[in-house]
């Protein structure tokens, strides 16, 4: 089949040695520094190429009157969650409703640079809508879980009013 | 014949400035990934789109692909090669979903790049010059393809899928994967076919498996590091 064969075993090391130091330099100086934030050579940095993996700055700039409005859906069967970061001692006033059918909510928090999964529950409820504040006991991830225990798809919409920074959607 | 190439390689930057999302990384996006997450009951049509595209902007079954194709120019070799690759990968796609076979992605990408390698290695001849013998290569398409087609099945199961449409849905990715191989393969075969009519083609021979066998390594690189970092 391969009838381009190279003609000597030290032409073929000579190729595949290439090919090696070639791979090595790229995942050295370009490579791993974009992707994993590895950079011995410190080239990966002067060149910026860093920069994807630097972590997101969460915006501390605190709107005395931040307010902010969602729809979403929560398709049948599955639950989705919904999160702010705030301060310890920060208040969020909320209201929330869907298009039809009651929803199955657990209102919670999660402390900053926790791994241990602990939450703590606000409210656990299944309504069609829910009007509220509440204050964080710790600073970290507050929110909704939403779940759509009924045959169709449930709309909800929500709007907050507080001192918070919108983390969003949550798997 | 000196304007003819000028002319192809516009028509190649042509297509790579229209295409953007050719060139970024090789991932599920995040559109698609909203829709994987909220996905329920049979779509089949938007799996086999998904399945497309990943296959498409897939550059590590590419790069195989290529060096897989590279000596290959008779419709039969080429029809019959790709058809030990499809086998091959649906194979593992279907059953490593379905069955819910988890396996590391890091290690199937690793393994990935290790068959570009392997190929462009094999196109240089080295392993009748290392070995004295040549190990089949249609043997060698299929055992890759059933590796790529975990490569596959992984980028799935990050999702967890509802049970409900399951095998539908795979169906339409897998079938997918193989309308965007297609593409793919058109693209590839053109390239090359072109190509091979200039004597540069032969002149080029080494330093293009040579590249090819770089890219591997740099594949295998990339994702044994992030193996490792777990």
């Amino acid at each position: 089949m391969n009838m381009n064969t190279l003609q000597s075993k030290s032409a073929l090391l000579k190729a595949s040695a290439v090919s090696l130091v070639t791979a090595i330099l790229a995942l050295v100086i370009l490579i791993l520094p974009a992707e994993y934030n590895i950079d011995p050579t410190g080239i990966g940095a002067e060149l910026g190429l860093t920069v994807f993996n630097q972590a997101p700055q969460v915006e501390k700039t605190e709107s005395p009157a931040g307010k902010h409005a969602i729809e979403v859906t929560v398709p049948v069967g599955r639950g989705i969650e919904y999160k702010l970061h705030m301060e310890q001692y920060q208040t969020v006033k909320y209201q929330w409703s869907t298009d039809g059918d009651a929803v199955y909510v657990d209102l919670h928090g999660e402390p900053q640079g926790d791994t241990s999964g602990y939450f703590e529950s606000y409210t656990i409820a299944s309504v069609r809508e829910m009007n509220g504040q509440f204050t964080a006991p710790f600073t970290g991830s507050h929110g909704w879980y939403w779940r759509n225990r009924s045959d169709k798809d449930i709309k909800i919409t929500l709007s907050i009013e507080g001192d918070f920074v919108v983390e969003g959607l949550k798997n | 014949m000196k304007r003819n190439v000028h002319w192809w390689l516009l028509v190649m930057v042509a297509v790579a400035l229209l295409f953007p999302q050719l060139s970024i990384a090789h991932g599920v996006d995040d559109s698609t990934k909203q829709f994987l997450q909220n996905n329920q009951g049979v779509q089949f049509i938007p799996f086999m789109y998904i399945g497309a595209k990943h296959m498409v902007t897939g550059y590590d079954h590419l790069l195989f692909l290529v060096g897989v194709l590279f000596f290959l120019y008779r419709p039969r070799d080429v029809i019959l090669y790709v058809s030990m690759f499809t086998l091959g990968h649906s194979l593992t796609l279907l059953v490593g979903v379905y069955g819910d076979i988890q396996v590391n992605a890091y290690l199937i990408d690793a393994i990935i790049g290790l068959s570009v390698i392997y190929k462009g290695f094999d196109n240089l001849g080295g392993f009748q010059r290392l070995l004295g013998y040549q190990p089949n290569p249609k043997a060698a398409v299929l055992v890759f393809g059933l590796f790529h087609g975990f490569g596959l099945a992984t980028k799935l199961q990050e999702f967890q899928l509802p049970e409900e449409g399951l095998l539908s849905n795979l169906i339409g990715f897998n079938l997918g994967v193989e309308l965007g191989q297609l593409l793919a393969l058109m693209f590839i075969l053109l390239a090359i076919n072109f190509w091979r009519r200039f004597d540069s083609f032969q002149r080029f021979t080494v330093a293009t498996n040579t590249a090819l066998m770089s890219a591997g390594f740099m594949l295998v690189g990339l994702h044994l590091t992030g193996y490792f970092l777990g």
